[in-house]
């Protein structure tokens, strides 16, 4: 569902990411995790459609993101770690605004929006103006408009970041759902709590490469002597010589 | 202190840390920057001179003149220091990024406020100070006294703008306890510009033009000058005045005194902001934040919408008239703009045509004709103030665009449609009115509307176009989009691109107009002249609205967010 080949990007003299090769099968949740600077973010907003890859390609549920753009994002629902939005539109506004690019039905939004708001406890609050709302609410509301054209790829910068406790346990659940109706998930996070929990697959991206990829028991025994958890995988894989350089800048 | 001097240092850090990192195009854009600016400084410098230097020729009064204008200026100056530093003290002590993190310091609020006051002299008044600056120079060279002059200024201006900055900064720390930050600037914008728009109608209705009818204009420049009545000796304007006029008379110590009351008035205001700071700050500035939740109760149900266009462009429509409805900074551009309409058409209606040595037939068309590139040049102004900052209006939410099942082209296209609609009409609507004021003959009327047809979709292009190069997501004011290098080549290219299309036209039109007045028939070549004319007009109106637009889409594509 989600194929990168050969993926190179670089910021002047700088390569965020060196040839990344990932494929992430339909129904899958995936975790990207890696410490900061990884590159995590930048192969987010590749496969978002939001960067052009230097070089490699993209393909989103077969279609090439450089040859077609439209229609491989027609097929995503993009959800990004900031949730910056038109302040001076209401919730439902954005909603209908987001049914409208996506080439929603009314019919099918009218009935959607009201459940979406509902699941995300966002029904009280969708005539108010977005200037209004707290972060967690921002951040729900992209949820419920990334869900409204039923995408195929479920793209997540930090999905946890800025909610509470019951709007994570919701998520969470929610992803499962999801994967189980062949949607793809890939989700970049830094709660390894979270990967741990919902993740069928685990990526580790370090200074622009994928150094380990696979499910967390095959993560775990791949350490030498074992790991009892992600948090010790992590560090293992990750931990550089004290003198050298940490990640990158940040376009 | 120290703690004051570290606060400001975050500001200074970058600009001492800048280091040239060999971009040609960062030197291109200082260079034609600074060149403009520059140009613009000596352009005020050598009117002043020249005004500064007739004025004194002319006997007995003349001085007088110069002095009453300096005392304007003053004024002028002082209102518009404090307009100025109102609106920064209002970003800067209440609205700016930074204060979250400033507030969490373990530092008394008084001193974060000195920091902010030191900011918002700065950034309040240097662009004043620079643009009064060689008005000053001149006057300096005029009365002869460049050097002492040189001397004072400083001693003067800096007191000046500080007075101004303090005074401005009492005023938003008293009146934000009462009303919030963000609506405070709001309504404080709102006031500002109506005032200008009043004075600025009233100095028109009042017809300065009548200052050159040489019947009328010893009798007023008498009267003026017969106006002594002293300034007010409790405005700063007036203690700068006098210290500048001792010093320009050759007698500096004459003004010293005023100097003392400008900078012992600075102290006093600012010993009067930091006593209440520590009580008043905070609080302003905690209940800016709370205001920030205003709640928009709205009747259940669906919002009805007309169902004109659909899908991407029916979503963006929606959003921007949504936007720019609820945002009230956009209606004072708003009154603006129609304050420039009906100045426009009123300096029609007053021209006295009758009273031209020309024919009048000749002469209606020759003005209908150049009344083409004015209408345009008044389009260009309002594209660079809404159609210019339609792509970084987008602001940091420009991820949603990027991440949308939606071509960059259909984006730039839909933005371009929601201007250009409301911008043809303005157009049109100011052609047609000036033209039936003038009495043009139909030829000319045709003309102009469909010149005018042609070039709105070029101009509005070049607006959305250009505006797409290097959009500032980031920034908190996109309205200031058009300042920048980009805004500076959109004028640029509208000025070129309105100067070639009327020397097309010119031509062809001057004959016609020529075989009208006399009765002459119009030539083969003339016709010939005047269609290869039309099909150029045609080709190049076409090419402004197509390549800036292309070379706009191809830059939003290329740029992440």
């Amino acid at each position: 569902m989600i194929e990168l080949r050969s993926i190179v990007k670089t910021y002047g003299t700088h390569t965020a990411l060196h040839g990344l090769d990932l494929t992430v099968t339909a129904g899958e949740i995936f975790g990207f995790i890696g410490p900061n600077g990884a590159g995590k973010t930048t192969t987010i907003k590749i496969i978002g459609g939001i960067m052009a890859p230097t070089s490699g390609t993209v393909e989103i549920a077969g279609i090439d993101m450089a040859r077609d753009p439209v229609a491989a994002k027609q097929r995503i629902g993009f959800i990004p770690d900031r949730p910056y939005l038109y302040e001076k539109l209401t919730g439902l506004e954005f909603m209908q605004f987001t049914a409208d690019v996506y080439g929603v039905d009314q019919t099918v939004f009218q009935e959607k929006a009201d459940a979406l708001l509902e699941m995300f406890a966002l029904a009280d609050w969708g005539e108010e103006l977005i200037e209004s709302y707290s972060h967690g609410m921002k951040q729900r509301l992209i949820m419920c408009a990334a869900l409204l054209h039923e995408p195929q790829v479920l793209v997540v910068d930090e999905p946890m970041v800025g909610l509470d406790p019951v709007a994570i346990r919701m998520v969470k659940n929610l992803f499962r759902e999801l994967a189980a109706k062949d949607v793809t998930v890939f989700m970049s996070t830094h709660t390894l709590a979270v990967a741990e929990d919902i993740c069928d697959r685990i990526g580790i991206i370090h200074r622009g490469r994928l150094i380990a990829e696979g499910g967390l028991d095959d993560l775990r025994r791949d350490i030498r002597g074992g790991a009892p958890n992600l948090e010790t995988v992590f560090i293992n894989l990750t931990q550089a010589p004290a003198d050298a350089p940490r990640g990158g800048p940040q376009p | 202190m120290s703690t004051v001097l570290d606060l400001v240092k975050p500001r200074l850090w970058p600009l001492l840390h800048r280091r040239p990192n060999g971009a040609t195009r960062k030197y291109i854009r200082l260079g034609v920057m600074t060149t403009v600016a520059g140009a613009l400084w000596i352009g005020v410098f050598l009117v002043s001179l020249r005004v500064l230097g007739h004025f004194s020729t002319i006997e007995q009064i003349g001085p007088l003149l110069n002095f009453k204008l300096l005392s304007m200026l003053m004024v002028t100056a002082l209102a518009l220091l404090v307009f100025s530093d109102i609106l920064t003290a209002l970003s800067k002590l209440y609205l700016a990024r930074d204060l979250p993190l400033v507030h969490a310091l373990p530092v008394p609020a008084h001193r974060i406020f000195l920091a902010r006051w030191l900011e918002i002299s700065f950034d309040g008044s240097w662009m004043v100070v620079i643009f009064t600056l060689p008005v000053f120079l001149a006057y300096g060279m005029v009365f002869q006294q460049a050097l002492l002059f040189g001397l004072v200024l400083p001693a003067v201006l800096l007191p000046f703008a500080l007075l101004a900055a303090a005074f401005s900064c009492l005023l938003v720390l008293l009146a934000v306890v009462v009303i919030p930050a963000t609506r405070m600037k709001n309504i404080f914008i709102l006031l500002g510009l109506l005032a200008f728009v009043a004075v600025y109608l009233a100095v028109r209705m009042a017809r300065p033009e009548q200052l050159v009818d040489p019947e009328v204009f010893d009798s007023v420049l008498t009267y003026v000058a017969s106006l002594q009545t002293p300034s007010s000796p409790w405005l700063p304007s007036t203690w700068a005045y006098n210290a500048l006029q001792a010093a320009l008379e050759g007698v500096p110590a004459r003004g010293l005194l005023d100097i003392a009351l400008l900078w012992s008035g600075t102290g006093l205001l600012l010993f009067i902001c930091v006593g209440l700071a520590d009580g008043l700050y905070f609080r302003g500035y905690s209940r800016t934040q709370a205001a920030g939740h205003k709640f928009r109760r709205r009747p259940a149900g669906r919002p009805r919408r007309p169902r004109l266009f659909s899908g991407p462009t029916r979503a963006l429509i929606d959003k921007e008239l949504k936007t720019f409805w609820r945002d009230q900074t956009q209606w004072s551009q708003i009154f603006l703009i129609m304050a420039l309409v009906v100045i426009y058409v009123y300096n029609f209606k007053v021209l006295p045509l009758e009273k031209s040595p020309m024919p009048t037939f000749y002469l209606q068309n020759l003005l209908a004709f150049l009344n083409m590139g004015l209408a345009l040049f008044v389009l260009t102004a309002v594209t660079a103030r809404f159609a210019f900052p339609a792509i970084c209006s987008e602001r940091e939410a420009f991820w949603i665009i990027k991440t949308a099942p939606l071509a960059m082209r259909s984006f730039l296209w839909i933005k371009f449609t929601i201007y250009f609609l409301p911008l043809l009409v303005l157009t049109e609507g100011l052609i047609v009115v000036t033209n039936t004021l003038l009495r043009v003959a139909p030829f000319m009327m045709g003309l102009s509307v469909l010149t005018v047809f042609a070039m709105v979709p070029g101009i509005v292009a070049m607006g959305i176009g250009f505006g797409a190069l290097n959009p500032n997501f980031r920034t908190e004011n996109p309205a200031q989009a058009v300042t920048g290098f980009d805004g500076l080549l959109f004028m640029v290219f509208c000025a070129a691109f309105i100067g070639v299309v009327l020397a097309l036209e010119a031509g062809p039109v001057y004959r016609f107009l020529l075989a009208q007045l006399y009765d002459r028939p119009l030539s083969t070549r003339w016709f010939l002249r005047a269609w290869t004319s039309g099909l150029l007009v045609l080709l190049l109106c076409v090419a402004a609205a197509v390549v800036p637009m292309a070379i706009g889409r191809k830059r939003l594509e290329r740029r992440g967010i």
